[in-house]
């Protein structure tokens, strides 16, 4: 009995921060999605599943939909690709591996609010440095007005993205590339395996855990990525970069439709738990023990 | 082994474009930010011709950035202590109880990772307002520790598996309370997950946006990102000021990393793989 007590005081504490302020803020969420509330007036009204009906007519919420998932499904398969290549590379033990492996973590150390300035700045149309890069490089056809353009806005931001956190992905693969022992790979050499089949039948399987973990988590921060967008589009030109999170807050803070945000805020959690739980059930049963 | 020291043409070439590509920003930012203001308009890859240092002194004036700066150090040094406290203490049963309600109170902590802050920002909006906390450190405090809670106790609980249970049982033989055994012995154990937890939780609170934008919004309270924000309403886009901000505002982050960064990459590979 006194254990319990013991354990008690030392999960308690956690346990009563991560509740208040966040378990019931989740779950009074999917109350308010159920009223009329404009975050101003204190009178409510319960309105059932009406908000609901709501958005499945609303354009503009098929249309962050439909961004969210073109950036979730581009950072995760950009970081992935990016950062295992760069992890690969990087599995030396020489100066100049350690040296680029801080070096490329340096921008995930950055706010998303200064990344979306410095970025802003570089994609200028008319004195940024990529265009003022592609001018001296002869290349003045590729020159674009990187954020203004409604079609290319969204692959702009997604590249920033990759650029600011891609570090923290490669990281994650350094770490399950250190934990495979040497032997194996030494087999493996010896077996005679070549640089492809080494990577496809050794160490991709024995990092498996680390991929599962870059893929979850590159998704849901795919789905939730606010201040990027905000800093530099705020979801223009027109809504072609208005996802989720923007519009969410655009109704709640713009327009004052807190019930109606509050719709859009549970599908965003019901988006986010379906991809997760499918992707964890997916991805565990490739994970090898050695 | 050799083996991994002998990359393809390909990867070094992928490896030194990365870098140049990573590099390329950063040095622009450092250059807009020492010009002066007239150089701005010769183009943006012009070297600076003398060093302004008063654009720092004008963004920190303007900015007024040593409040923000105090701001954030409180508020993120608090939320973050308070966060490896809670967690690790919260991790230690749960690794250890082989129970069915240790696995549950581990889930439900853990869930709290799929949680969007938005999906919480409208009823914590009118909660703080109803304790009335907007524009007061403790609502954002207690904000980050909930946010914080679940990656934190997920790395812990993994490392803790990792310790073998015998020390602990050799603690008790000594005489050690539950209490004492966890604080004196445990914790200085899990140094590894603690350095990555520290930089990683500071870098989430330090460098967040959304949170001041709706509960801190007056000058005396805001946070560094805010600050930074405001350069671009108030002064309409005074590129020299807003990177000078941005240099200010990130560099004690940039060193607390570089001086933890060898910690940091053991502590990913102790924790956060293996889980």
């Amino acid at each position: 009995m006194r254990k319990y007590w013991v354990d008690g005081t030392f999960i308690l504490p956690a346990f009563v921060v991560f509740t208040v302020f966040l378990v019931i803020p989740v779950l009074s969420s999917f109350y308010y999605s159920l009223t009329d509330w404009n975050g101003l007036n204190p009178e409510t009204h319960f309105v059932g599943l009406s908000n609901y009906f709501k958005l499945l007519t609303d354009q503009d919420v098929w249309n962050a939909i439909k961004n969210t998932f073109l950036i979730a499904i581009c950072l995760t398969v950009g970081k992935n690709v990016l950062g295992l290549t760069l992890a690969l590379g990087l599995q030396g033990t020489g100066r100049i591996h350690r040296i680029l492996r801080v070096w490329y973590l340096i921008p995930v150390m950055l706010s998303a609010l200064a990344i979306g300035y410095i970025w802003a700045y570089m994609y200028s149309p008319s004195d940024g440095v990529i265009n003022t890069l592609l001018g001296m490089l002869h290349l003045d056809g590729l020159a674009r007005d990187w954020l203004g353009q409604s079609d290319l806005a969204i692959y702009s931001i997604i590249f920033v993205s990759i650029w600011h956190f891609v570090g923290f992905t490669m990281i994650i693969y350094v770490a399950g590339l250190q934990s495979v022992p040497s032997e194996v790979y030494e087999a493996a050499y010896i077996d005679g395996a070549g640089r492809w089949s080494m990577f496809k039948n050794v160490t991709f399987p024995l990092i498996a855990p680390s991929f599962t973990v870059n893929m979850i988590v590159n998704m849901i921060v795919g789905i939730k990525i606010f201040d990027t967008i905000f800093v530099m589009t705020n979801g223009g030109p027109g809504t072609s970069t208005e996802n989720l999170s923007i519009l969410l807050y655009r109704q709640a803070f713009s327009f004052d439709r807190m019930g109606y945000a509050s719709a859009i805020a549970v599908v965003m959690f019901m988006t986010i738990l379906i991809l997760s739980i499918v992707q964890i059930t997916l991805l565990r049963k490739r994970e090898v023990e050695y | 082994m050799d083996l991994y020291n002998r990359n393809s043409l390909l990867t070094r070439f992928i490896l030194a474009l990365w870098a140049i590509v990573v590099l390329i920003p950063i040095l622009i930012v450092v250059f807009v930010a020492v010009k002066a203001p007239s150089e701005l308009a010769q183009g943006p890859l012009s070297m600076p011709a003398s060093l302004e240092w008063a654009n720092f002194a004008a963004a920190w004036n303007q900015g007024a950035m040593s409040s923000s700066l105090m701001n954030s150090i409180a508020i993120a040094g608090t939320s973050v202590i308070t966060i490896i406290l809670l967690s690790s203490a919260a991790a230690y049963p749960l690794s250890r109880r082989k129970k069915k309600w240790a696995t549950v109170t581990y889930l439900y902590f853990l869930s709290g990772m799929m949680i969007p802050f938005q999906m919480t920002m409208i009823p914590l909006y009118k909660l703080l307002g109803q304790l009335n906390l907007i524009g007061k450190y403790p609502g954002p405090i207690f904000i980050y520790i909930a946010l914080g809670l679940p990656f934190s106790i997920f790395l812990y609980t993994a490392f803790f598996k990792s310790i073998p249970q015998e020390i602990e049982e050799s603690a008790l033989i000594d005489g050690c309370g539950p209490y004492r055994t966890f604080w004196s012995i445990l914790f200085p154990l899990l140094k590894p997950v603690t350095s990555t937890l520290l930089i990683m939780n500071t870098l989430t609170i330090w460098n967040d946006f959304f949170v001041p934008l709706l509960f801190l919004q007056s000058k005396q309270a805001r946070t560094i990102p805010l600050s930074i924000y405001s350069f671009t309403g108030e002064f309409v886009n005074q590129w020299n000021l807003i990177f000078a901000a941005v240099i200010i505002g990130s560099l004690p982050l940039i060193l607390l990393f570089l001086v933890l960064q060898k910690q940091f990459i053991q502590g990913m590979a102790s924790g956060a793989v293996k889980g």
